[in-house]
């Protein structure tokens, strides 16, 4: 066999291999190839795109995405009738069911640089919500740049009408009520303080002032 | 026959088996038959030595019982295939026989929600049951569905029942089945809605209505 007929044979099983456990690939390759799926919603950049409900996501924290996948995977998201656009990303997130898959895309859009987020025309009062705001603060950060400690997501470079949307969420039990998520239940406590929308668009306002 | 391949589970699903049987019989006995007479045909007037081919016109009246006979055979075929679908189609679409309950369901991209009556057996009241991806039946009994769409249209498929209809959004589309036999069943979406298509199968669940009493009665200690 000559050297050009080995080599191919090689490649052959390296491809295989690959393609059997993406593991052994490079996660940021994998995670790229996997972006794919998610880019139709998400944007190329992980922008987000607020015609398909889709939020920004590129550079949240690795752990955070993962998390998050996790749970729409085990039905800790998405799960309610209602929640329409969490339904929608349900099944994308079984897109990502392999070994080493799900850790591969959240190493990828936690490596996109974050691009200035798309503003709606939220009309909340920004310095009525810094006072509500001191209660997100103690776990998001003063500054909304989130605590992977106490598993606060960062706030800060979201679009306003998905931080909206994902209150509202809360609120109703739409998101946070599904079985076995903890983390989810005690963001549900914490939005007992916003008593109504308005509420909520105020602190969004606030939220929306901080600088990335 | 088919029953081998997919479980029959509804009433539908019989009638529309006997249908594919009809087909099945009707073509496969006279496929046969033509193609034995072929053979035969083949193998009878092989080639032998002195004796040379000739033209056949297919002109004498004997040639032509050849193609006459065969054609009206088919006729009479398709006659009797064309009433038995007739038929079917009648048993399963155009009559409704009366409901003993009526569920709904809702299509989006990319998840089915289905709206069980809960135990007083009526939809839009208090009890009523909704859940993600996972439909329950009670077995022999007679359901009227409501089928919509959220969004694009998608087509609510269950072989077991061989039901495949399209949910159309804006419309609610009624139709009906019978459960007939106890187990877990697939649903899927059969009309490309989206990227997620492929992710949007569920899940039918057909129970005694013991079990189903019971499965309503978890699902209210849950809190709905
Ligand atoms: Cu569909």
């Amino acid at each position: 066999m000559g050297v050009v007929a080995a080599l191919r044979w090689v490649l052959l099983a390296a491809f295989v291999v690959c393609v059997k456990f993406p593991a052994f690939a490079d996660p940021l390759a994998r995670g790229r190839e996997l972006y794919v799926l998610c880019s139709s919603c998400h944007g190329e950049h992980g922008q987000g795109d607020r015609q398909r409900f889709a939020p920004a996501i590129g550079g949240l924290p690795q752990w955070y995405v993962e998390t998050q996948l996790r749970k729409f995977l085990a039905g800790e998201r998405g799960y309610h009738p209602d929640d329409t656009t969490g339904l929608q990303m349900r099944p994308m997130a079984q897109a990502v069911y392999r070994d080493g898959d799900l850790q591969a895309v959240a190493t990828y859009v936690a490596s996109l640089r974050p691009l200035p987020a798309q503003r709606s025309q939220n009309t909340g009062n920004a310095s009525r919500g810094q006072t509500l705001y001191a209660t997100c603060a103690a776990c998001h950060g003063a500054d909304g740049k989130g605590n992977e400690a106490l598993k606060a997501p960062k706030l800060v470079g979201q679009a306003d009408w998905y931080l909206i949307d994902q209150l509202k969420k809360f609120r109703s039990g739409q998101r946070g009520a599904g079985p076995g998520d903890a983390t989810g239940a005690q963001m549900r406590a914490m939005v007992n303080v916003l008593p109504d929308d308005n509420a909520i668009a105020d602190v969004v306002a606030y939220i929306t002032t901080l600088q990335p | 026959m088919l029953s081998w391949l997919v479980p029959q589970a509804s009433t539908s699903a019989r009638d529309i088996d006997w249908l594919f049987a009809l087909i099945l019989v009707t073509v496969g006995f006279w496929f046969v038959v033509a193609q034995a007479a072929l053979f035969t045909f083949i193998f009878r007037f092989r080639r032998r030595p002195g004796v040379a081919a000739s033209y056949i016109s297919g002109e004498r009246k004997e040639e032509k019982r050849w193609i006459s006979r065969p054609h009206a055979l088919v006729i009479v075929c398709d006659v009797v295939l064309i009433v038995g679908a007739l038929l079917t189609w009648k048993a399963v679409k155009q009559d409704l026989p009366p409901a003993d309950e009526r569920i709904r369901i809702v299509a989006q991209q990319w998840a089915w929600v289905f709206v069980h009556p809960g135990p007083d057996g009526k939809l839009d009241t208090e009890d009523d049951v909704r859940t993600v991806n996972d439909l329950r039946l009670k077995i022999d009994t007679t359901y009227h569905f409501e089928l919509t769409s959220r969004d694009v249209v998608h087509s609510f498929s269950v072989p077991a029942f061989r039901l495949k209809q399209d949910a159309v959004p804006g419309r609610i589309v009624t139709g009906w089945f019978r459960p007939t036999r106890l187990g877990t069943y697939d649903i899927q979406c059969a009309e490309i809605c989206g990227i997620g298509h492929a992710l949007m199968p569920a899940r039918l669940t057909i129970e005694t209505p013991a079990e189903h009493a019971a499965w309503y009665a978890s699902r209210s200690a849950q809190g709905g």
